[in-house]
């Protein structure tokens, strides 16, 4: 069953395309991320799920019914969701307690089950101790965690997670992130999360959806987008890929503009012609064969090294075991595993 | 035009007055509050909170009191000061004496803009000058107060300005004066007063010379502004460490504490003490004493009348000027284009002399006002002669309040609050009265706390708009004082000061709850 469908969604702040012809199905109980850099149009695609923004054009329909397209304006108030902003949200003159009632009270639930409703959404949360405290009284991972309540506590079908771990520090941002996958496995709430964090992703999806400029690139489980991207831009985003544009002459990439040059892995059926390559850092080698390239930085990172060669106006990064050598020295770098895209 | 012209040359005295007497004002201040704003902002002077607050209290009270005051102190004969230095010691008559008292009244905008400056000024930079091998009193007069000047100047200007709007005290020292001292204000309220087509001409001709400060005077600040931006201090907790005085800080205490007692406490003094004493210019002992002037003008029909009509006016005033300030503010986010048209709307009349706002309303409503809609509906908007014109210049006047206080607290408050009660469940109107109102409220209270003690103790546009027959606080301070005895006068004033520092109390204690306060 399909809880959000978004069909050719198109959004343009004044003259700037934000969202550009975005078609993307939810299925029900799935985790979707939207991920990509700031100004992609996540966020934006997320507020016009929600309902804060509408759609230039296109239709957004959720549990089959239309909730925006032409003529058709559902508020944000009527279309059941839960959502959890990434700046929390909550509102400092009501206590936990009061914050997580809200949606219910609107409702006009009767006190006893509200109360007890309440009681639990703050339990799923692990903040019943919590209940009668004000906001300034929290820490950032509890305000998170309050906000998460409020938007759980009415039952949505739908959660939408606009960055809600950006704002928490690194052990906080770990910890919400396993609450997120529990309360997931509990509910089965259907949740669509935003964020720029590829970690995050990876980590919470079923399925990622990586943004760039307003579209689409890739929407794949996370194994195989990490596995097989399919554009460069997936690649460099997902993977930390390095991005080489130039031309395949019989089995060797060379660089455009550049005298470098790299001999393909074997495995690596190349045509002649213009192309790009992306290869992570941990597929290329420092050893005795390959290409000689001048190290200007090695970043010690405990288990492992990054090497840093410049190669035009870019650098080539290379993870591998940790070497004794010095900025300035010469290496020889070899390509282990790469894939090629073809010139547009 | 060139009628105006001739008009205007006519006038002549009363222009080169307004001048004078504003540019002595804004110096006494500029002077005044230089070293003060150092010695209470940037070293370890004793007493240094009592002295804030005794400082910035001319803004609370009412100009017009600290000139009963003064008057009370150093009119030539009866003056206490001249009944114990001597008859005829100081005279507080005159163009001298109008600058002197606007220049005490003005001098918080001084130190308050001062106080500004100096905090926001980077204390590494003079630290750097110390390290270079600057004395602490020497690295203070060539880093940081040529950093601070630009501001202390503007709160100069605003003095500045402030003086070239005032009536009560120009009148109070000025009219009756030997020779009198007429500036534009007064000189408009004469020429009112005398009704008549020319003279009305004539009134309309000085509006228009004295509203041309506005915006020169605001253009200067804009300019000082642009000339200090200081660079904001690096970091937190990175407070400005403090000068220490060593050896001089006993004197220097006691100096700004003999100033403070002089400038403060003794005008105020002045003022209660003549609203005990049985006649002015008696001669002083205990025995002339009375609270008879207190039972006698609080009880009486005419001040209870007053007070009445005041804190309708005031309050409606404080809410409309509230109201209108947020949907000022509402729209200026709503609409992005439209929005800075209506706030600069909101905001100018702060800035145009009570005076002129005043008289161009008397103009403006002379006739009663007719709209007809769609052919049928007419409303007829009879303003003139009724106290309902004054409601309409206290809120025009002073909506920049409400306006401002609403755009800088909506500016503060988040506007997931409200999303996250649409996707909650409710509507736009309930999201904003449950999600951000309540956020808003503190601002609100204070803008509101504001307007209505500014407008209980307003004289200036009072005096021109009340219709004859009724009277407001401010207009029977400013009759009592220039036409009956100052005893009443100074009962009324007195009451009023215990007025405003209750109200100032209350904007305390309402300005810790604002947003951002909290941190």
């Amino acid at each position: 069953m399909t809880a959000i469908a978004l069909e050719g969604l198109e959004k343009a702040y004044g003259t700037t395309p934000v969202v550009r012809g975005l078609t993307l199905e939810v299925r029900e109980g799935e985790l979707v991320t939207l991920l990509g850099p700031s100004g992609c149009g996540k966020t934006t695609t997320l507020r016009m799920i929600a309902g804060l923004e509408h759609p230039d054009a296109g239709v957004i329909r959720m549990g089959g019914e239309v909730v925006a397209g032409p003529g058709i304006r559902v508020p944000p108030e009527r279309r059941g969701l839960g959502m959890v902003f990434q700046s929390y949200a909550v509102w400092p003159h009501r206590s936990v307690e009061a914050n997580v009632a809200y949606p219910l009270a609107l409702q006009g639930m009767p006190k006893a089950e509200l109360a007890s409703r309440v009681r639990e959404a703050l339990r799923w949360v692990r903040l019943e101790a919590l209940a009668s405290r004000m906001p300034h009284a929290l820490s950032g991972g509890q305000l998170q965690r309050v906000a998460l309540a409020r938007a759980l506590v009415a039952g949505p079908k739908v959660l939408l997670l606009d960055e809600p771990l950006s704002n928490l520090d690194a052990a906080l941002r770990e910890e919400l992130r396993a609450e997120i996958a529990a309360l997931r496995a509990r509910l089965g709430t259907t949740m669509v999360f935003v964020t720029h964090d590829q970690g995050e992703a990876l980590a919470l999806s079923d399925r990622i959806a990586v943004m760039n400029l307003g579209v689409i690139e890739q929407l794949d489980a996370p194994e195989r987008l990490y596995r097989e991207p399919g554009t460069p831009f997936v690649a460099s985003f997902v993977g930390g890929a390095n991005v080489l544009t130039g031309e395949v002459e019989q089995g060797v990439f060379h660089c455009a503009g550049l005298p470098h040059a790299f001999v393909l892995p074997p495995g690596l059926h190349a045509r002649n012609g213009s192309a790009t390559l992306v290869v992570r850092p941990e597929d290329l080698e420092l050893g005795a064969e390959g290409t000689e390239l001048p190290l200007s930085a090695r970043l010690f990172l405990g288990h492992a090294a990054e090497y840093r060669f410049p190669l035009g106006d870019t650098l080539l990064r290379a993870v591998g075991p940790v070497l004794d050598v010095r900025p300035g020295q010469t290496l020889r770098v070899r390509v282990r595993k790469a894939r090629l895209f073809g010139a547009e | 035009m060139s009628a105006s012209l001739s008009m205007l040359v006519e006038e002549g005295g009363a222009l080169a007055s307004t001048l004078g007497v504003s540019l002595g004002a804004s110096g006494l201040a500029f002077v005044l509050g230089t070293p003060l704003a150092i010695l209470l902002f940037r070293t370890d002077l004793a007493l240094r909170g009592v002295f804030v607050a005794l400082f910035t209290l001319p803004s609370a009270v009412p100009p017009f009191i600290w000139g009963m005051g003064w008057l009370s102190l150093a009119s030539p004969r009866a003056g206490y000061l001249n009944r114990f230095f001597g008859e005829g010691t100081f005279d507080i008559y005159g163009a001298g004496g109008i600058a002197f008292v606007m220049g005490l009244s003005g001098l918080p905008l001084v130190l308050l803009a001062g106080a500004a400056a100096l905090r926001r000024v980077d204390p590494a930079l003079d630290e750097a000058a110390r390290v270079c091998g600057a004395t602490p009193l020497r690295a203070l007069l060539t880093t940081t107060l040529p950093l601070a000047l630009p501001s202390l100047l503007s709160g100069a200007v605003m003095v500045l300005l402030m003086t070239a709007s005032a009536f009560g005290v120009p009148y109070l020292l000025g009219v009756s004066a030997t020779p009198p001292t007429r500036v534009l204000t007064t000189r408009i309220y004469e020429l009112v007063l005398l009704g008549g087509e020319g003279s009305l001409t004539r009134a309309l001709v000085l509006s228009s010379a004295l509203v041309l400060l506005a915006p020169v005077a605001l253009l200067a600040t804009w300019a000082l502004g642009r000339a200090g931006r200081v660079r904001l201090s690096a970091g937190k907790g990175l407070s400005p460490r403090t000068l220490s005085l060593g050896r001089a800080r006993g004197p220097l205490s006691l100096a700004v504490g003999a100033v403070c007692a002089g400038l403060v406490l003794l005008p105020l003094g002045a003022v209660a003490l003549t609203s005990i004493q049985r006649s002015f210019g008696a001669e002083l002992s205990w025995e002339s004493l009375t609270f008879a002037h207190w039972t006698g003008v609080l009880l009486a029909n005419r001040t209870l009348d007053a007070a009445g009509r005041s804190l309708v006016l005031s309050v409606g005033a404080g809410a409309l000027v509230c109201a209108l300030g947020l949907a000022s503010a509402v729209l200026r986010r709503r609409f992005r284009r439209l929005g800075p048209a209506v706030e600069a709307l909101a905001v100018w009349p702060y800035a145009i002399p009570g005076t002129v706002l005043a008289l161009a309303l008397l103009v403006a409503f002379s006739r009663d006002v007719r709209f007809i809609l769609l052919d049928r509906v007419a409303f007829v908007l009879a303003l003139a002669h009724t106290p309902w014109l004054l409601l309409l210049a206290y809120v025009v006047k002073h909506l920049a309040l409400g306006a401002r206080n609403s755009t800088e607290a909506l500016a503060q408050v988040d506007v997931s609050l409200a999303e996250a009660a649409r996707v909650s469940g409710a509507g736009p109107v309930r999201a904003f009265v449950d999600a951000l109102l309540p956020l808003l409220r503190p601002a609100l209270l204070a803008a509101f706390v504001l307007t209505f003690l500014v407008c209980v103790t307003e004289i200036t546009m009072s005096v021109l708009l009340i219709p004859a027959g009724s009277e407001v606080l401010g207009t029977l301070l400013f009759e009592l004082q220039s036409y009956a005895d100052p005893a009443s006068a100074a009962v009324l004033a007195c009451a009023l000061v215990v007025l405003v520092l209750l109200g100032q109390g209350a904007l305390a204690g309402v300005r810790r709850r604002l947003p951002g306060e909290r941190a």
